[in-house]
């Protein structure tokens, strides 16, 4: 093999340390600007470390001034009822359409893979006729959020679910267990990596998604992409405050990333012919 | 065995539930919108007359005129589409080979330009918009270079650069990473074999690697293209509500904010049928490359 000249090398790390700065300044901004009070962030001092740590700025945004912690429970409660329902469903479906065997079960899968090609635009007025008298309930949202994600969740478990031997199946079928028994106490522990790959990329659409949340949500059910938009609007005065919405918005799924950033990654290029 | 897993009624309890909540979720509504999109009002308020105008709403779409912005927004979101797959795509793929070809910190490098990719939308919007409110005018005075008039997001001209700029920074990582998991599942021996023969950076990423991780290059152009006509939060955060300047956005106001359902649902028709046709568009153009190189092979492998 040839030598790599210094040189190169050299050159290829400082444009990658280039990126790795361009990448992650606007996270190091947000971060101190959350920690900053207005005067400072508008101009005596922008970029630097804050020069008084105000973690009042994070007591303000979460309780007092703002109501981040309400939003944060909403968007905990719709994400979580959401996961419940892929993966429910999802399993429920992928196991009846790849594992049993019947007429049409082809056709059957098609259709539903379909809908992943279909932009949530496409359906967005019919769905305010559908959702509109919830509204006032998680519903609104978990119901769509849950419809929208179950196509890619059954095509991952698909890729999975083909890799278990029918061998399985004709065990516990010999030893007497009927067909729910197989579905839920066999081969589900065996999907369990499949259901974390597919609940990890439903979890990063459904925690940032914004245009149902804003359509849908009345103010007591706001999730916490809609309501830190609304408080930049708001808060034109407190930068502070508003900084801190941004982080502890931002925290959950970047703890995950932190804690798992191999199964994030899996996850989202499994999910990435969903487009 | 075979019994079990073909009884009907087990099979209903299974699928059924799934197909007919998406049915009604998600497919209802879109012939439902369809439907609305050949109509000249909905009913929504009490007293309306609707009836059927047929492609009405599709010609008014296009027709020329001055208060007429939706032929714009198709041109903005040709414009993001243009610049994702020829300025996005190709510096992924320069960070990709650099990555892949091993450098050290590969995986730190990795795990790094990744992390815009799961921060939320919104967030990265906000974020964008105070840069360039405050630091991004500093640097311009500071450098001596004029800022743009009503400011970078406030300047006609500049606007839909600008408003463009956050996305296409936010989703260099997720390209990055699929062009990278296929550069890396190339097999070692090819790469070797290539190297022995003398190629080495340019020539073996443009004739061996690139070429050979296409199927992950139609992922990447479908991601980009499809992600551009449907492109709504960043500029929807960074631009305020009343501007109409991409499809999604032209939709949202005119369905919302002035309540012309039906001329809205054509809006987002047409949306749905760029989509579909751009996708069967990249998958004539992948087979057909594909197929060519195979009747090329078969005739070299005749001769």
């Amino acid at each position: 093999m040839k030598k790599k000249s210094v040189a190169g090398t050299i050159l290829k790390q400082l444009f990658l340390i280039l990126w790795v700065f361009l990448c992650l300044f606007p996270l190091y901004w947000m971060f101190t600007m959350s920690l900053k009070d207005t005067n400072e962030i508008f101009g005596t001092n922008m970029v630097g470390l804050p020069t008084q740590w105000l973690w009042g700025n994070y007591a303000n945004a979460w309780g007092s001034g703002g109501r981040v912690s309400n939003y944060m429970l909403n968007s905990v409660i719709d994400t979580f009822a959401t996961l419940i329902g892929t993966s429910f469903l999802g399993y429920m479906s992928a196991y009846g359409l790849l594992r049993m065997r019947w007429r049409g079960q082809k056709a059957v899968f098609t259709y539903i893979l379909m809908g992943m090609m279909i932009p949530m635009h496409a359906a967005l007025y019919p769905l305010t006729e559908i959702l509109m008298s919830l509204t006032k309930t998680h519903w609104a949202l978990i119901i769509p959020y849950v419809a929208f994600n179950i196509p890619i969740t059954i095509l991952i478990l698909s890729g999975f679910i083909a890799n278990i031997p029918y061998e399985m199946e004709e065990a516990a079928c010999i030893d007497g267990s009927g067909i729910y028994r197989t579905a839920f106490t066999i081969i589900l522990p065996m999907m369990v990596p499949a259901l974390i790959t597919a609940a990890i990329f439903v979890f990063l659409q459904v925690w940032n998604e914004l245009l149902l949340a804003s359509l849908f949500t009345t103010d007591s059910v706001r999730t916490l992409t809609v309501g830190i938009k609304q408080m930049s609007g708001q808060y034109q005065t407190d930068y502070g405050s508003m900084g801190a919405g941004l982080v502890i918005a931002t925290l959950p799924t970047l703890i995950l990333y932190m804690c798992m950033s191999g199964q994030v990654q899996k996850s989202l290029i499994a999910g990435a012919v969903k487009g | 065995m075979k019994r079990v897993l073909s009884n009907k009624w087990n099979i209903m309890v299974f699928v059924l539930p799934t197909v007919l909540f998406f049915t009604y979720i998600v497919i209802f509504p879109i012939f439902k919108t369809l439907w609305y999109s050949l109509l000249n009002e909905i009913p929504a308020k009490v007293g309306d007359q609707s009836h059927v105008v047929w492609l009405d709403n599709f010609i008014k779409m296009f027709t020329p005129g001055r208060r007429n912005s939706f032929p714009g927004a198709v041109g903005n979101s040709l414009l993001y589409a243009v610049l994702s797959i020829f300025v996005q795509l190709p510096f992924s793929m320069f960070i990709a080979l650099l990555l892949a070809n091993g450098v050290k910190g590969e995986s730190f490098y990795r795990n790094v330009f990744f992390i815009p990719v799961v921060i939320s939308s919104v967030v990265v919007s906000l974020l964008w918009g105070r840069l360039y409110k405050s630091l991004l005018p500093q640097m311009f005075e500071s450098f001596g270079w004029t800022i743009p008039k009503n400011g970078f997001l406030g300047n006609e001209t500049t606007k839909i650069w600008f408003s463009f700029l956050p996305s296409l920074w936010q989703y260099v990582g997720y390209h990055m990473l699929l062009m990278y998991g296929a550069l890396k599942s190339i097999p070692d021996d090819i790469i070797e074999a290539a190297t022995v023969d003398g190629a080495s950076g340019a020539k073996l990423a443009f004739r061996i690697q690139i070429p050979m991780i296409k199927p992950m290059l139609k992922v990447c152009l479908s991601f980009s293209l499809i992600g551009s006509f449907k492109l709504f939060d960043t500029p929807w955060v960074l631009l305020e509500r009343s501007n109409m300047d991409l499809p999604a956005l032209s939709m949202y106001v005119e369905m919302f904010s002035n309540h012309k359902y039906s001329y809205a649902s054509a809006q987002a028709i047409f949306i749905v049928l760029e989509c579909l046709v751009f996708t069967v568009l990249l998958n004539i153009v992948f087979k057909d490359r594909d197929e060519r190189r195979l009747a090329r092979g078969k005739g070299a492998a005749r001769a």
